[in-house]
């Protein structure tokens, strides 16, 4: 290249394509201006509820005991693990109209675990995932900051929205919210939540709920929650950039990473905060082996246990929204038409019947060109991959700490694919590579979540 | 007008049970107890005693008895909390994870909020007596529906037939009651105790009326006050006659409900633990001579073994079977297991 890279990236040996992102001026995405520490954080997400958790081998455990919970807290612990975050889905999922049988389901309330986890941890942070359409704004700020204050400032706040009348039908409201006024709820929302936290008087009359509350609690050690989310798109990202502390995001690759950071930088400028305000935690899978031919084989082996033939079917008959069970996994892709999607009893995944048309169309065309089977399909669509996370221990290190010096990401929000034990080697064998590499902390900064993320007390 | 509750999920009969009530002691998570809080727990789980009764504070009562259950192993925990100012399938989900989170040693003292400021966090009208009183049982009965929506053999993890569920063991809770409807089945699986006893305590006795009180919560919680200074024999002779009044009470309001607990109310939030586990000692051991309460719990000990009242059956109801869509053409239904999007290099 001819343009020099960054100062701090002066002894680093970038590759070809990090090099390419390495340059240019001030506002570039990965200029010092916008890249924070080159320090890499990670959480660790406990779904309970996906397909991606293997259920099937012996060492497979529990999803909903306790022992499992505690198992894999305490490993992300040894682990200095800024965080550990559960999931949230208010109603169980169903397929054609029946709770779907082929995945992990059923986990214990977030927070509720959450607040029993404080108990036998000491540093790491606690992020429930809460939803802002179907709880009461002063009873969910009132949990999180109990939560808080039994962890000593751990607490955090995974924020998200749903528009979904399907889950209503297990609360009060029902289907009350328009999918486009999601965020200006949610926004309302943690307006509430924060006003309360901070002791304030609330009077809000808003278009969905009226309140009036005092906020009653003492300020945690951290102030309160830190705030999560997970929006991708600009609606969503315009909302992270004003109200969040960490966004979720789904891009891994460097440089869809570098444009995302991009992204959230200018918003979060454009709101009137600083344009490294907002931590970028990409969601990871990650598969870790001695060497690479040995993460391949193991790529492949998760991969298959992931989605089996049932899984494969099922996969399929969402997007043509009608029975395929009497096709072959072993066959090619079934050479009928999808049936319409009535949308408007959406689950927040039907989609229109013209997409469908032609997205199976696509689907179909694909397969065949590539000779796949049903099953083969399947595994590449939605199974574990190669991504870039996973591979040996010293690749997957190198490749991380080359994220970390450029800044694309603050970090990895790691979903495991085995429960409990499958944070082990990722603690064992590539977090001492990263801290011999220089880009993860020795030890926890402090007690509080917000000091171990680095953020500035709020 | 609320669905009838079928037959296995009426409360426990007062005849059933031990003959002896568990002895408890209240504790109101403030954060002035805080530090104090987990000393506190394991003061009175040393001393014998059955069961700790977690108020509605400026802290959530279930965090508070969740945070104890790993720092304790046999005592019980319950949560002292509204039925009326909540969404009810977030509480019947937190209460029935206290259970998991606790092996088995969650119950729920019920109460019925009055303060209007419950009614107006929440942008509701301050509920007049009856309607609270129906608003409660609603809450209460909606709650051990979506308890009893998952049989205890529900997930199977077969991995022959790649099953990890058996939706035909699982069910709706299609309750449907004066103010609101819940539809179900739970987010979490059968928690050990299958339904959490729901007592009430004295002090909620009025607030929740005759319903929930006596045909529809499993018991009674008897208060009696724990006065600054008191020492172990006056205090078991309170208990004492405390048990004889309920026990030759005549029939007139609340004397139907069968005294499951004895709640000593009234700690201090600045209660030494030290002090505390030294009166509690001394109290179980007299209270032991004439077996007045049941004894300290044995370890594995769920909340209903205490009480002596069974784990119920999870009770099957044909017209609420989870799988009954199989039955009939479902593909007008979209669904929600869209695999999530990977991250990609």
């Amino acid at each position: 290249m001819t343009t020099a890279p960054f100062p701090t990236l002066a002894t680093a040996e970038l590759s070809a394509e990090a090099a390419a992102l390495a340059t240019g001026p001030e506002e570039h995405p990965l200029h010092p201006a916008h890249t924070p520490t080159g320090q890499l954080r990670l959480g660790v997400f406990f779904q309970g509820v996906n397909s991606s958790t293997i259920w099937r081998l012996p060492e497979s455990g529990d999803q909903v005991a306790w022992e499992s919970f505690e198992a894999l807290i305490r490993t992300a612990e040894r682990g200095k693990f800024a965080a550990f975050f559960l999931g949230e889905g208010l109603r169980l999922r169903e397929h054609r109209g029946v709770p779907f049988e082929l995945d992990v389901a059923g986990r214990p309330d977030a927070q509720t675990l959450l607040a029993a986890l404080a108990a036998i941890t000491e540093r790491i942070g606690l992020v429930a995932t809460q939803n802002t359409t179907y709880n009461d704004p002063v009873d969910l700020a009132r949990r999180l900051q109990t939560l808080d204050l039994l962890s000593g400032g751990r607490a955090g706040w995974n924020v998200v929205t749903t528009d979904n009348a399907w889950t209503g039908e297990n609360f009060r409201r029902g289907g009350y919210l328009d999918h486009a006024d999601r965020y200006v709820h949610a926004e309302a929302f943690v307006q509430v939540a924060q006003q309360l936290w901070r002791g304030e008087q609330i009077n809000h009359d808003g278009a969905h709920y009226t309140v009036r509350a005092q906020g009653a609690l003492p300020r945690s050690a951290q102030g309160e929650p830190v705030l999560f989310q997970a929006g991708a798109s600009p609606a969503g990202q315009d909302f992270a950039a004003r109200t969040a502390d960490v966004i979720f995001s789904p891009h891994g690759g460097l440089e869809a990473a570098a444009e995302f950071r991009r992204s959230i930088a200018e918003r979060a400028v454009a709101a009137g905060r600083d344009a490294n305000s907002v931590l970028i935690l990409p969601g990871a899978e990650i598969v870790l082996a001695p060497t690479e031919a040995e993460a391949e084989e193991k790529i492949r082996w998760v991969r298959d246990l992931q989605i089996g033939p049932e899984q494969a079917i099922a996969l399929l008959e969402q997007y043509w929204g009608r029975d395929l069970s009497g096709f072959d996994p072993d066959g090619p892709l079934p050479d009928v038409p999808p049936e319409v999607v009535e949308s408007g009893v959406t689950r927040g995944s039907g989609f229109q019947f013209a997409k469908a048309e032609e997205l199976t169309r696509t689907w179909r065309e694909e397969a065949a060109a590539k000779g796949q089977s049903i099953l083969e399909f399947a595994r590449e669509k939605s199974g574990a991959r190669r991504g870039s996370f996973s591979g040996s221990y010293d690749a997957v290190a190198d490749r991380l700490t080359e994220y970390a010096r450029l800044g694309a990401i603050d970090g990895l929000n790691i979903t495991p694919w085995l429960i409990p034990s499958g944070l082990d080697d990722i603690v064992d064998h590539l977090i001492p590579r990263l801290q011999e590499r220089g880009v993860y902390p020795e030890d926890y900064a402090g007690s509080t979540l917000r000091e171990n993320l680095g953020l500035p007390p709020r | 007008m609320s669905t009838t509750l079928p037959d296995t999920l009426t409360p426990a009969d007062p005849a059933a049970g031990t003959a002896q009530p568990v002895l408890a002691l209240d504790l109101v998570p403030d954060p002035a107890v805080l530090p104090s809080l987990a000393e506190l727990a394991e003061a009175s789980e040393e001393a014998g005693l059955g069961a700790l009764t977690l108020s509605d504070g400026p802290l959530h009562p279930i965090h508070a008895a969740s945070y104890l259950a790993p720092l304790t192993s046999r005592i019980a925990l319950l949560a002292r909390t509204d039925a009326v100012h909540v969404e009810p399938f977030h509480l019947a989900t937190q209460l029935m994870s206290l259970d998991h989170i606790s092996h088995g040693r969650a119950g729920w003292l019920l109460r019925a909020e009055t303060d209007p400021q419950a009614a107006a966090a929440v942008g509701r009208e301050t509920l007049p007596a009856a309607a609270r009183a129906r608003e409660a049982g609603d809450v209460l009965t909606a709650s051990r529906l979506v308890w009893d929506s998952w049989a205890e053999d529900a997930v199977v993890r077969d991995a022959d037939r790649g099953l990890y569920l058996d939706a035909s063991r699982l069910q709706y809770a299609d309750f449907q009651g004066e103010t609101f409807s819940v539809r179900g089945p739970a987010i979490t699986p059968r928690s050990p105790q299958g339904l959490l006893p729901v007592l009430v305590a004295d002090a909620d006795r009025a607030d929740v009326g005759d319903r929930v009180a006596t045909e529809l919560a499993d018991g009674r919680a008897l208060d009696v006050p724990l006065a600054p200074g008191v020492g172990a024999e006056e205090l078991a002779a309170q208990i004492t006659r405390a048990l004889n009044t309920a026990a030759t009470a005549p029939a007139t309001e609340g004397a139907f409900a069968a005294v499951r607990l004895v709640r000593l109310v009234g700690t201090p939030a600045d209660a030494d633990p030290a002090a505390l586990r030294a009166l509690l000692t001394e109290l179980v051991e007299r209270l032991a001579v004439g077996a007045t309460v049941a004894p300290p719990p044995a370890a594995g000990a769920r909340l209903r073994d205490q009480l002596g009242l069974p784990v119920p059956a999870f009770h099957a109801d044909p017209a609420r079977r989870a799988d009954r869509a199989r039955t009939h053409d479902s593909a007008s239904t979209p669904d929600s297991t869209r695999t999530p999007v990977k991250e990609t290099a």
